[in-house]
């Protein structure tokens, strides 16, 4: 091919690449980054996953929830439970899919290399971890708001006869559906931070999983001051206020020693982590070689 | 043009580049030599913006590299095959790479075309042999038509027609007027492509300067006799500065001497000559004399030292040096 693919690169020297437009764009940054996260495998196979384990576990708790209530039991037995709650049922499945992807999405650029591929073509650097952080987090919200939305048609017909289906007249239930896709857009933004962080995949993704739970479980156990202090403020506790109903805040008023922080309190505390984190690795990508 | 001024790179107490200056200039194929941890790819990396450099400053056709609106029309890189996603096709990396700048499809496919990755562009880049990588590699350092190139190894791993393919294409986008600037290790073919060269060892300047005066420089001549009589001729040259090794019976190399002094010699003394013929030292003659002193790495011999000066490996050397 020596001479003949010399020749063809030689008779389009300047080729099409010569025009004066050609140069860099925030706009350009993002479409780039949204080519590289849909055209892995590992991409598509993590969303359909979130997905498929978001209905099935919204479809298994109703089943759980209309079996004990034929069995003579009431909906008014489930502590305050809405409608809601059970289509968005399976977000602590779905956080484990979307965290393990928003960490892959950054590190697997440093464990391939190909990390040294997007700086050199966005020097500035910055550019490139703000437009990944917004594919990620759009895409993140888009395939939450479809997995709830899927979870609703697919637990209606078991949840409209025993009175528990979700009423999207209600602003709390609204909140509630709303916030599950929010809290899990945080979510995958979190683990985005780690692993921009950590730049490795085994350990960032030991950390994400192992603070949303671990360590978070933990803290909720244990039964010192120092402990209850603290919990409520961790992201995936704080973060999950957003999701749940008022009646069950309300009970948790009445027994805890901690804080205890309204829906959107919960929100902005998991989105303060968020932001924080996301703000080290800017400055730590800045910094560091790559 | 590159231009790197008192470049300094230090990673805890190591020190990888040490007050490097250079220029790299435009219309000419500039080699980067030196020994294994001689600071090379870190270097390429600073000009890049990839390592940030201790102390010093490099700029890019006039500028650091980062505060180019258009990087990849500047400077297109190929800093290691390995920096490219293995789960995604060669197409796609290219077509994302392509994306920050806003460069379409058709340029995609023609660097594609230039590299002679057509039947493999859809295949999954972590599948890719070594030499498929590197063809990949330089596709992408090729996609935004930049006006220098940086290549690290650009050979390694390729067959022998890729690495003439490369050759030809570095020399033809230096005759275009772009800054060509690359990194061997394979000496026959540093001589054959570039015409300037710059020697590292230990992080320093070693040697910038023309593949010819560097290797006529560090080399010096030889001249190769042949003559039934080459130990009478021997005891004739003997002095001061001149240094003789007997390659085969009857034929001895002479160096510190020129073919004009020792065939006038010969003549004065009727001595019968066969040949008497000026020999070049290689490059990489002249590159291990320049960096002995400066190898990071160490091999052991094996077997009897052996003296690098010995081995002349001499036309296609010498047809570089001559370029």
């Amino acid at each position: 091919m020596s001479t003949e693919t010399l020749t063809s690169a030689t008779d389009t020297p300047l080729g099409t690449a010569s025009t004066g437009r050609i140069h860099l764009t925030f706009p350009r940054v993002v479409r780039s980054e949204w080519i590289k996260f849909r055209t892995l495998r590992s991409t598509v196979w993590t969303l359909a996953t979130t997905i498929v384990l978001m209905v099935g576990i919204s479809l298994l708790f109703a089943w759980g929830v209309t079996s004990s209530t034929g069995a003579g039991g009431n909906p008014e037995d489930f502590g305050g439970l809405t409608g809601a709650n059970v289509v968005t049922g399976g977000y602590y499945f779905g956080q484990l899919t979307l965290a393990v992807l928003g960490v892959l999405v950054i590190s697997g650029e440093y464990s391939t290399g190909m990390i040294r591929s997007t700086l050199a073509a966005v020097p500035t650097r910055l550019p490139a971890l703000w437009a990944k952080a917004l594919v990620l987090g759009v895409t993140s919200f888009v395939v939450s708001s479809i997995a709830i939305g899927l979870s609703y048609v697919a637990t209606r017909a078991m949840l409209d006869p025993i009175d528990l289906a979700t009423d999207l007249g209600d602003p709390e239930q609204i909140r509630i559906l709303l916030g599950t896709a929010l809290y899990l857009t945080a979510i995958a933004l979190l683990a985005f931070a780690f692993g921009a962080l950590l730049r490795h995949s085994a350990a960032a993704l030991a950390a994400v999983l192992g603070l949303l739970l671990v360590v978070e479980n933990v803290f909720l156990l244990i039964p010192l001051t120092f402990f209850e202090k603290i919990s409520p403020f961790l992201p995936s506790t704080a973060g999950s206020q957003l999701m749940m109903p008022q009646a069950q805040i309300d009970l948790m008023a009445q027994s805890a020693t901690g804080a205890v922080l309204t829906p959107w309190e919960g929100f902005a505390v998991l989105a303060a982590w968020v932001v924080v984190l996301l703000g080290v690795a800017a400055v730590l990508l800045k910094r560091r070689n790559a | 043009m590159i231009e790197a001024h008192g470049l300094t790179k230090r990673y805890g107490s190591k020190t990888a580049v040490d007050d490097v200056s250079f220029t790299v200039h435009p219309g000419k194929v500039t080699g980067f030599l030196g020994p294994n941890g001689a600071g090379k790819s870190t270097t390429m990396r600073m000009i890049v913006g990839l390592d940030r450099p201790t102390h010093g400053t490099v700029t890019v056709n006039g500028r650091p590299y980062a505060q180019h609106r258009d990087p990849l029309r500047q400077v297109g890189a190929l800093l290691d095959a390995k920096a490219i996603h293995t789960g995604r096709s060669a197409y796609n990396h290219l077509l994302a790479m392509g994306a920050t700048h806003g460069i379409g499809k058709t340029r995609i496919r023609e660097v594609i075309e230039m590299t002679g990755l057509e039947s493999v562009a859809k295949k999954r880049v972590g599948g890719f042999s070594l030499g498929m990588g590197q063809r990949l590699g330089i596709a992408s350092a090729l996609l935004g038509d930049p006006r220098t190139l940086i290549l690290d190894e650009p050979v390694n791993g390729l067959d022998p027609e890729g690495v003439v393919w490369v050759r030809n294409l570095v020399r033809y986008l230096a005759s275009e007027g772009r800054t060509v600037f690359l990194s061997s290790h394979l000496m026959s073919e540093m001589a054959l492509t570039a015409d300037h060269i710059i020697v590292v060892g230990r992080g320093r300047v070693l040697a910038d300067a023309t593949t010819a005066d560097i290797v006529a420089r560090a080399a010096g001549t030889t001249v190769r006799v042949r003559s039934p009589q080459a130990s009478r001729l021997v005891e004739l040259l003997a002095g001061p500065g001149v240094s003789f090794t007997s390659t085969a019976p009857q034929a001895v190399e002479i160096t510190g001497s020129t073919a004009e002094a020792i065939g006038e010699a010969a003549a004065a003394a009727q001595l019968v000559l066969h040949e008497l013929t000026p020999v070049n030292g290689s490059l990489e003659d002249a590159y291990m004399s320049l960096t002995q002193d400066s190898v990071e790495y160490h091999s052991g011999e094996p077997g009897p030292h052996t003296d690098h000066a010995g081995a002349h490996t001499a036309p296609a050397t010498q047809e570089g040096a001559h370029r």
